[in-house]
Formats: structure tokens, C-alpha cells, sequence
């Protein structure tokens, strides 16, 4: 990976046409702008991992392996969230 | 009442206000603007986040708290916007928002969940929206455990 340092107001050009500007950095991140041609796609990489991801979770299991399947999330006991207290007695 | 034609239980009746609502899809699904959840007493605590409008698209979920009981919500202040919560705390889970992490099953029908983009339901508003961290504390692909084939 390219590592570069850069400062508020200076840029980074990738290829001809995608110019990436540092706008303003503080303790909670960069700010960046990104020029780029209309058919440059821009994502945020969590995005993209969501959109796929989804599409994955998406495809569940087919009908015949339905009941299979909750039988195999069934959660063991112990991995269930702790019940309330038990009231006492009085 | 409404009718939700789904991908598992046939088709069931659904009242208005069992609809959740989500402004903005949800990612790879920015079309779908309304799903249902479906619980049975026979998957619990697993459910089912139903598209309205394609049948055949209805996630498996988990409450998140069934998968990381000490799971730390960060909701970022414009999602929280989104869904009509209050911005400056986390909601609280049951009573403001219930939130969900969606299962995926690999071939081997190894199940993970999603911790990095909980599915967030404000319960008030009826408004819901796929909620990704900002920060990296949490794998969008989180081993679930699962019952073993038993082999006697």
C-alpha cells in the first residue's frame, strides 16, 4: 500500500481524471473530497461489505432446508440470555 | 386487514401497524421500503424480516443480544436522526428500538451474523433502517454457534 502524509488543502491525484483533497483533519477523522467522472462509482468500503453481505444473508435457505436450518440456530442453553430473577418467596 | 405473501410461512395476514417502514431500503435492497417481522413461537428467539413487496426476500435474524449479549450499540447520530430517536444517547433496547443482527448461511449452512450493520426498529414510529458502525469493533461476518449434528 502507497502510504503518503498529507495536509489539510493538499490533494492527491489517482489517474487522470479522480482528485482526492484533504479538506480538514480533527481527533474524530479526515475530511476528504473526491472529484471524480460520474461513472467512477464512490462508496464507502462498510457499505459495499454491507451490500454484499446482505446479499448474502438475502439467499437464506432454500424452503426444504427451512426446518433444518432453525433446528441448527436453535441457540444451546447456555447461549441464551440470562432469564430475570427469580422472584423470592415471601 | 393486508395480506404479506412470504418467502416461508404462506401467506399471512398483516396488520398496517406491524409494518416497518425503512426510508432508504436497505443496502443492496434500496427498493425494498417495507418489511414485516415474523416471529413463531417455534423459531424464537430466530426471526424474520419479511420484504412487503418481493416475497421472496425475507432475512433471518437474531435480537442482538442473543448473538453478543454485552453487544455496545453505536448508533451514528444521523441514523438515530433517521429514525426519529434521540440523538445524543443510544436508544434503549425493547422499549424505544429493537435491534436486530441478519443471518447469512454459507453452503456448509454455517451460520454468522452481522454485527458490523444491525437492522435498527424504532417501536414507536414503526421506522427502521440497517445502521453501520462507524467504528471496527464489531465483524459483519460474527460466528453464531450452532447445534452439532448429533452422531451416535
Amino acid at each position: 500500500m502507497l502510504v503518503l502524509r498529507r495536509r489539510a488543502g493538499e490533494c492527491v491525484l489517482i489517474g487522470d481524471e479522480i482528485e482526492i483533497e484533504v479538506l480538514a483533519v480533527t481527533h474524530q477523522g479526515a475530511k476528504i473530497g473526491i472529484r471524480a467522472p460520474k461513472s467512477t462509482i464512490v462508496l464507502r468500503k462498510e457499505l459495499k461489505i454491507t451490500q454484499e453481505q446482505n446479499a448474502q444473508a438475502a439467499q437464506g435457505p432454500a424452503e426444504a432446508d427451512f426446518r433444518y436450518t432453525l433446528e441448527k440456530l436453535r441457540p444451546p442453553a447456555q447461549e441464551r440470555p440470562p432469564l430475570p430473577d427469580k422472584p423470592t418467596e415471601s | 386487514m393486508r395480506s404479506v405473501e412470504t418467502k416461508y410461512f404462506g401467506t399471512l395476514p398483516c396488520a398496517e401497524e406491524s409494518v416497518f417502514e425503512f426510508p432508504g431500503g436497505m443496502p443492496g435492497f434500496e427498493g425494498e421500503k417495507a418489511f414485516v417481522l415474523i416471529e413463531t413461537a417455534e423459531s424464537a428467539p430466530l426471526v424474520f424480516l419479511q420484504s412487503l413487496t418481493r416475497a421472496n426476500l425475507c432475512f433471518l435474524a437474531f435480537p442482538i443480544q442473543v448473538v453478543d449479549r454485552d453487544y455496545a450499540l453505536a448508533v451514528a447520530p444521523e441514523d438515530l436522526e433517521a429514525l426519529d430517536l434521540e440523538t445524543g444517547r443510544q436508544p434503549i433496547l425493547g422499549t424505544e428500538a429493537v435491534v436486530l443482527t441478519l443471518i447469512s448461511l454459507d453452503d456448509g449452512f454455517v451460520a454468522s451474523a452481522n454485527l458490523m450493520a444491525p437492522v435498527v426498529l424504532n417501536v414507536k414510529t414503526r421506522r427502521g433502517l440497517q445502521a453501520i458502525r462507524r467504528d471496527r469493533l464489531y465483524s459483519h461476518q460474527h460466528p453464531v454457534p450452532q447445534q452439532q449434528e448429533q452422531t451416535c
